[in-house]
């Protein structure tokens, strides 16, 4: 692979390009490419970190000789059953969480439209809360999370009467459907008995704990097959952002550009959502972050999925260590640190223009 | 290509937003290498018809051919490389940069993995030199003037490097003087070689720079040829009801519509 710069025409840069035979020619940007590695970083740091402390925890120095199996019983237990399933969840949910927002922020042309904001996570609560506490035995509590999501999104395409093609009134329409989703939510954790209540109040607030590596399997899977897609994606994304008719214009099928983008997004942040609950705010603040550190001007996928990831795992960590003895959902964190980003975004939007 | 062969036309075309259709049995064949200017008074259908040449909506009824090939078989891309639009309301990314927003011009002739080629370069410094966008190429469009803006837009459009370019009411949202300058550069384009068609308000523009003036009323083609033929007083009071004198434009001796109100 050699990196090459095509012939420079009158004096001015052209876009650096990585060419692999006759038909590769790929465009990478610099900026992206060390964003996306210095999350990776974090990512790995604060893993090494999640892994090392507390009681319990196994020194970075230990770590090789637990991987070869030769720690002690404990030591294996806490690495294999209790500590990376749980990392390992956190690092793909948080990825996934991220593309998903990426690809939403793209259609919507709006940052605030994210799968939390636009009731994807709420609609995923309130399948939840049906499989679990209404109608129960039924239908496993991840099914009912996903066939919530996709009811939610369903709801959104038709309450906005141009189904995806309007972008600022999906956000109106999702806002509505999360909020009766929500709506539901309660009805469903009053009526019905405490024990299992409290349960499914944990799993709402989006909660990391005990999970194990077919959760990891899961989430990995969806996300080895999905990213891909939403790679694909990007370009075609990048050219609906600047108007349905421009789009067309330069041959982008846009209407099947959108509907493929908008499955992708639902498969994941239900997957995502199935294992650890609808961890808010994470697909909404990931690729914004993300987007304004690469100053790219279309949805970086890697760089969203990287961040989410960094995000994730950086707040439960903070979920485990904030309060000593007390080990919080990471949901309570990401929802404490993403209202703020939201707040800020919110006024920065009534500034520049009503939703 | 065959030069006889209209390089973009319609068939009994049948447009329609609701029950009513706004079109409804349009012919029309766009002259290869002509600078065509669709005119007519609001909600006669000339955006619409324009949308059915640019596949940006579906007809109801009726064929679009390019090259004498309906256009509703081929690929978005295949058509790409043959006709590009300038839409009426395109939104720039935040904090883009001209010469990239006239790079994605380029996608027509790129791929998932194929996504730069030297064509693609020497593409995209062609369209800034035929703009004179060149030296603005680093700037970010969201400093431009709302000329500069419609002249980066149109170097995106070059930049498709297509025989055909539709413009869509190119001159609204723009004041005066940087209407003209647009105007001018669409002359200067079509003196090139390209076909243009155009959706303008402006009667007095639209004879001025148009070879071949289509005017419509009521989703019917009313009128068409060249423009000194076709802007009679009776025709604009019929079509626009607007009682007006036609006088030679003093610079250009095309039709000068005088409304003949006080």
């Amino acid at each position: 692979m050699t990196p090459t710069t095509a012939p420079r025409a009158s004096g001015v840069t052209d876009p650096r390009v990585l060419t692999l035979g006759p038909r590769v020619a790929v465009v990478v940007r610099p900026r992206p490419v060390v964003v996306a590695i210095t999350f990776v970083a974090v990512t790995l740091l604060a893993g090494l970190v999640t892994l090392a402390v507390g009681e319990l925890g196994i020194a970075v120095g230990e770590l090789p000789r637990v991987l070869a199996g030769e720690g002690s019983r404990a030591q294996e237990w806490v690495l294999f059953t209790s500590r990376a399933p749980r990392l390992g969840v956190a690092a793909l949910a948080g990825a996934s969480f991220g593309v998903a927002g990426a690809i939403f922020q793209s259609v919507t042309r709006n940052p605030l439209g994210s799968p939390d904001v636009i009731g994807l996570g709420a609609g995923a609560a309130a399948g939840a809360a049906a499989a679990a506490l209404v109608w129960p035995g039924y239908v496993s509590v991840p099914v009912g999370a996903l066939t919530g999501a996709a009811l939610a999104i369903t709801a959104v395409y038709l309450g906005t009467g141009r189904g995806f093609a309007a972008p600022h009134r999906m956000v109106v329409v999702g806002i509505a459907v999360g909020a009766m989703s929500l709506a539901f939510v309660q009805l469903a954790l009053v009526r019905t008995s405490r024990e299992s209540a409290q349960q499914v109040a944990v799993w709402l607030t989006g909660s990391l704990a005990a999970r194990a590596v077919e959760h990891v399997v899961v989430v990995g899977l969806v996300l080895a097959v999905l990213l891909p897609c939403a790679l694909a994606l990007t370009r075609p994304l990048q050219m609906a952002e600047m108007g349905d008719d421009l789009a067309t214009g330069v041959g982008v099928p846009v209407r099947a550009t959108r509907t493929l983008a908008v499955v992708v997004a639902v498969v994941l942040t239900g997957a995502a959502v199935s294992v650890t609950g609808p961890i808010a705010f994470v697909a909404l603040t990931a690729p914004q972050i993300a987007r304004r550190l690469t100053r790219s001007t279309g949805p970086g996928m890697i760089a969203a999925a990287c961040c989410g990831a960094a995000l994730l795992v950086l707040a439960d960590l903070l979920a485990q260590q904030l309060i000593p003895g007390i080990i919080l959902p990471v949901g309570v964190v990401t929802a404490g640190l993403g209202g703020v980003y939201l707040a800020f975004l919110l006024v920065r939007e009534w500034k520049r223009v009503a939703v | 290509m065959n030069a006889q062969v209209s390089p973009l036309a319609v068939e009994d075309l049948v447009m329609a937003y609701d029950e009513a259709p706004v079109i409804d049995g349009l012919d029309l064949a766009v002259e290869r290498g002509s600078f065509t200017v669709i005119v007519g008074p609001n909600g006669c259908g000339k955006s619409t018809l324009l949308r059915a040449l640019a596949r940006t909506m579906r007809p109801r009824a009726g064929r679009v051919l390019l090259d004498g090939a309906p256009i509703a078989g081929m690929r978005g891309k295949e058509v790409a490389r043959r006709v590009a639009l300038l839409p009426q309301s395109p939104i720039a990314p935040e904090a883009i940069t001209v010469g990239d927003l006239v790079a994605r011009g380029r996608y027509p002739h790129q791929g998932l993995l194929r996504q730069w080629s030297p064509d693609d370069a020497r593409a995209v410094a062609a369209a800034l030199e035929a703009t004179e966008t060149v030296e603005l190429r680093e700037r970010l469009v969201s400093s431009l003037s709302g000329g500069q803006r419609q002249r980066v837009w149109l170097a995106m459009a070059l930049a498709q490097e297509t025989e055909v370019l539709l413009l869509d009411e190119p001159t609204t949202f723009l004041d005066i003087a940087h209407q003209y300058e647009v105007l001018s550069l669409c002359s200067r384009l079509h003196a090139e070689g390209r076909t243009l068609v155009a959706v303008l308000h402006d009667l007095n523009q639209a004879a001025r720079y148009a070879t071949h003036l289509v005017v419509m009323r009521d989703g019917q083609v009313v009128a068409q040829g060249r423009p000194a033929e076709v802007i009679t007083a009776e025709l604009v009071e019929s079509v626009f009801g607007l009682p007006a004198r036609i006088v030679p434009d003093p610079v250009t001796a095309t039709p000068l519509v005088v409304p003949a109100v006080s």
